[in-house]
């Protein structure tokens, strides 16, 4: 009846040494796959070779050309993109309480797809030449799926959580049958790249665009991580939280946002990748405990792990072709959600 | 007696989903008070108002019109975590969504008096801790709340609640679903609290017993109304409970000065 | 005078653009390299055939999983699709000029190339003169401009005989079935259109907007075609079903049992075959005119 749990027969009592001690852990399998990364790939480079172009040697040259130029902005944007998704992922859950929440169902993934999709079919992509052009549009229609959305679910200034997900579910599916309207009219020669770029594939951005995008992940960071000892609070239930002193209104607004932003900025810069969200938070809370204050920063690092190793896998696997990194995503996301919903109902009594 | 808490002439209404129709429930005039150091229940049907009261009382939910005073300070002037740090609210029981242990819960107690730390400090651990043993959890530390019996979970509860270090605990029916043994133990902490800390308690339950059994005066609620206001004895009469139960009671006096209310059931 | 002379042409060296080597591409973008491309890369399998066809292919190091025709273009380095052809692999290839469409090609990869530093050619040809143009472009960047004329000039010959093997005869309803589901069809926009036309039929097709539009069974209904041809794609040997459309005993093309298939790669591609193609099809619209 009152058996510890597993997890926390490993708890020290201290958060900050915890804490300390996961960011070390996984800030050394980050650079550890990052290392790996490197090393792999389509054109043969040998170790050597990377290792004098990181020293700053070669500056022209092949082997600098795709260390510099493809592999290293492909690891950076796979290592943001998957650390925004978790930590979207630990914020989207702490909101809604519900553990196997996605920060897909706000419905601010399938707006920020619809934006790209209308932008290839009147082939904005090239004429509309801007350094972020494409990044632009699939903010855009973040931007608007997450107005409609808090416009739709906020009533008298306040914003129930069921009613949230709800609306972010139907404008999720709004979207979605968008982009399908699109594509059943797009032209032949097009359709190819829009379902390219449905799939999920991540490719080497500019330094401008990465800078971007670091930015805005940061800022969506902040919003989430500066709360996160609230965001343990509310998971006694807004009543309960306001009586501890929380103003679970304004809480709520901020996380919205902060989620919406890192999953905008996500979709924008690297596509639609799904299944990050749901299993990283998933997997930092069997093994941290569900305090927030640990699970964001850790879910920063981890995701980038996760989908660093995805998308490496996802462009060898199948060299010189490449597999989309959704594709590695779902492959592994559906069977260990199954895996997680089992293991979590056999625990209830 | 200090009176902690003041009612002047309160008064709530849900908005009403249709805004044609009347609200569909009104708190009007209430006027009371809590003394300092004393135990008041709170009884009455369903509906009547209870939970209003301790949501308006931990501003959840703010008054339409009078104003609620805590220490003589209107509740409109203090912020909210200023009276979380004085007010503790005891919710019925329900199980966080995510698998925090007993000590991260009554941790939770301690952010309103330091709301801008990330990290508790070393005197909220002492706190804590001192908390838990007060409710007899402190073993339980480690243990996931979810994980325990229901009273061990509210026992948790409460020790949040203390951790909060409050001149008032509110309780919500603290011992429904819970077995008699626990509710049994519940009262006597409870008792235990009040006599040793001198925590002033409001314990609003639809038990009456229990009420009758702690508390030092009852408040009965009536659709938004005080019925009556008083120690056990002048409450828990007959003609007034069937009144406002809208069935027949008997209240009975044992020789130790025990009151016992039963409901008397209609003939077959 | 002669000092002068020198000095002149000395002056006019230094003078002379950065660029050694310019070529406006279909885009009108000009492209402007030191000297003419030695290592092409094709990321288009129409531009595959017709460099092969110019004798250019010394100069190509890299093709598409798609570029089958000549059968030897697969013995060159595979970059992978059209969609997403592998970066690493064109940067290892040395590659000084990619040459893409936009028409089957995605702009973020032309992108990607543009910060690579990689040229990028685009060609594009919807129409029979455009793809002569396209050739007089591919001969300039393979350096086999002397191949030029005497290709267009053959084709162009066969072109102009077919014209006049059908222009006796009436021009009969065709429809042309790029895609059966869903329903797919040559637009507007389309080289199919001017090919159907040079081969003596009507498209019936040959208003809808765009290159490749969609088109419901009901409008086909409503147009009457007398002539149907269905395209095969890829390596698909077996023809497409016809039993769908041998239901619609309504159409005149039905009735008259004039349901022909084609291979598509003659003619959804605009290298020197798509002339092939269009003598097939000649044939299949008006086969008395060449018996």
């Amino acid at each position: 009846m009152t058996t510890p749990s597993p997890a926390t027969q490993l708890l020290r009592p201290d958060p900050k040494r915890r804490l300390a001690l996961a960011l070390s852990v996984l800030g050394a399998a980050l650079l550890v796959v990052a290392a790996g990364a490197l090393l792999v790939g389509s054109a043969s480079v040998s170790p050597r070779a990377i290792l004098s172009v990181l020293l700053g040697g070669k500056p022209e040259g092949i082997e600098a050309v795709v260390v510099l130029n493809l592999r290293l902005p492909r690891i950076l944007v796979a290592a943001l993109a998957g650390g925004a998704l978790a930590v979207a992922g630990v914020a989207f859950q702490a909101l809604t309480r519900n553990p196997l929440a996605d920060p897909a169902i706000l419905g601010v993934a399938s707006g920020a797809a619809f934006g790209v999709v209308l932008a290839q079919l009147f082939g904005l992509g090239a004429t509309v030449v801007a350094a972020l052009g494409l990044a632009a549009f699939a903010f855009a229609g973040a931007l608007v799926a997450a107005g409609l959305v808090y416009l739709i679910a906020a009533t008298d200034g306040r914003l129930p959580i069921q009613t949230l997900l709800l609306t972010g579910v139907i404008v999720g599916l709004f979207f979605s049958s968008a982009i399908t309207v699109v594509i059943s009219v797009v032209d032949f020669n097009r359709l190819g790249g829009v379902i390219h770029w449905l799939l999920g594939n991540l490719g080497p951005i500019s330094g401008g665009s990465l800078a971007v995008f670091a930015a805005l992940s940061a800022v969506g960071l902040w919003l989430v991580l500066g709360r996160a000892r609230q965001l343990n609070l509310l998971a006694l239930g807004e009543e309960s939280a306001i009586q501890l002193g929380v103003d679970a209104e304004r809480l709520k607004r901020r996380i919205f946002v902060g989620a919406s932003l890192l999953t905008s900025s996500v979709v924008a810069f690297a596509g639609p990748i799904g299944f990050i969200g749901l299993i990283v938070p998933h997997m930092l809370r069997g093994l941290l405990g569900p305090d927030n204050r640990l699970l964001i920063p850790a879910a920063l690092l981890a995701g980038g792990v996760f989908l660093l190793l995805a998308d490496t896998l996802a462009r060898t696997l199948v060299a010189p072709a490449e597999l989309s990194v959704g594709v590695i995503t779902a492959f592994c996301g559906a069977p260990f959600f199954v895996y997680v919903l089992r293991a979590r109902y056999r625990a209830i009594p | 007696m200090t009176a902690l808490i003041e009612c002047r002439g309160v008064g709530f209404a849900y908005p009403a989903p249709d805004r044609r129709r009347a609200s569909p429930f009104r708190l009007s005039g209430l006027s009371c008070e809590i003394t300092q150091g004393e135990i008041l229940g709170v009884i009455g049907p369903n509906s009547a108002g209870k939970t209003t009261v301790i949501r308006l009382l931990s501003k959840v939910l703010e008054p339409l019109s009078g104003e609620i005073l805590l220490e003589g300070k209107s509740l409109r002037s203090l912020t909210r975590w200023e009276l979380a740090r004085r007010v503790a609210v005891v919710p019925q029981d329900a199980p966080p969504a995510f698998p925090f242990t007993v000590e991260q819960l009554v941790l939770m107690g301690r952010y309103p008096h330091a709301p801008g730390r990330f990290f508790e400090g070393g005197e909220d651990l002492t706190i804590a801790r001192e908390a838990m043993a007060a409710t007899g959890v402190l073993e339980l530390a480690p243990c996931a709340v979810e994980s325990l019996s229901g009273g061990e979970r509210q026992r948790a509860t409460l020790a949040r609640a203390l951790a909060q270090e409050p001149r008032l605990l509110i309780l919500d029916e603290p011992t429904a679903h819970l077995d008699l043994r626990y509710q049994a133990e519940v009262a006597g902490l409870l008792r235990r609290l009040n006599r040793e800390r001198g925590v002033t308690i409001l314990l609003v339950s639809h038990d009456l017993n229990l009420a009758a059994e702690i508390a030092d005066r009852l408040l009965l609620l009536h659709e938004g109304r005080i019925a009556r206001v008083g120690p056990p004895e002048q409450v828990l009469e007959e003609s007034l409970l069937g009144a406002v139960y809208g069935c027949r009671v008997s209240v009975e006096k044992s020789l130790g000065g025990r009151l016992a209310v039963q409901v008397v059931w209609p003939e077959t | 005078m002669r000092r002068l002379g020198i000095a002149v042409a000395f002056l006019l060296l230094l003078v002379e653009p950065a660029g050694a080597f310019r070529l406006t591409d279909s885009r009108g973008r000009e492209l402007i390299l030191p000297g003419p491309p030695q290592r092409i890369v094709s990321l288009v399998p129409s531009v595959t055939e017709i460099v092969y066809a110019l004798g250019g292919e010394g100069r190509l190091v890299g093709v598409t999983d798609f570029c089958d025709w000549p059968p030897e273009a697969t013995n060159k380095p595979r970059v992978g699709g059209m969609l997403a052809p592998n970066l690493e692999l064109l940067v290892a290839l040395r590659a000084d000029l990619v040459v893409a469409t936009t028409e089957g090609n995605r702009q973020e990869t032309f992108d990607q190339l543009r910060r690579l530093k990689i040229p990028v050619f685009i060609v594009n040809a919807q129409r029979v003169a455009e793809v002569m143009a396209v050739i007089a472009q591919l001969g300039e960047l393979t350096g086999r401009q002397a191949a030029v004329g005497p290709l267009t000039d053959s084709l162009m010959r066969r072109i102009k005989a077919v014209e006049r093997a059908v222009k006796p005869y009436p021009r009969p309803k065709v429809l042309y079935v790029l895609w059966p589901e869903p329903l797919i069809v040559p637009g507007r926009l389309g080289l199919l259109t001017e090919l159907i036309e040079l081969a003596g039929g009507a498209s019936v097709t040959a208003g809808e907007p765009d290159a490749h539009p969609r088109f419901s069974l009901e409008a086909v209904a409503a147009r009457a075609p007398e002539v149907i041809i269905l395209a095969r794609h890829g390596a698909d040997r077996t023809p497409l079903s016809r039993a769908p459309w041998e239901r619609l005993t309504t159409l005149p093309a039905v009735r008259a049992g004039r349901i022909h298939s084609v291979d598509g790669s003659y003619l959804h591609r605009y290298g020197p075959r798509v002339v092939d193609g269009l003598e097939l099809l000649a044939r299949m619209i008006h086969p008395k005119a060449f018996r």
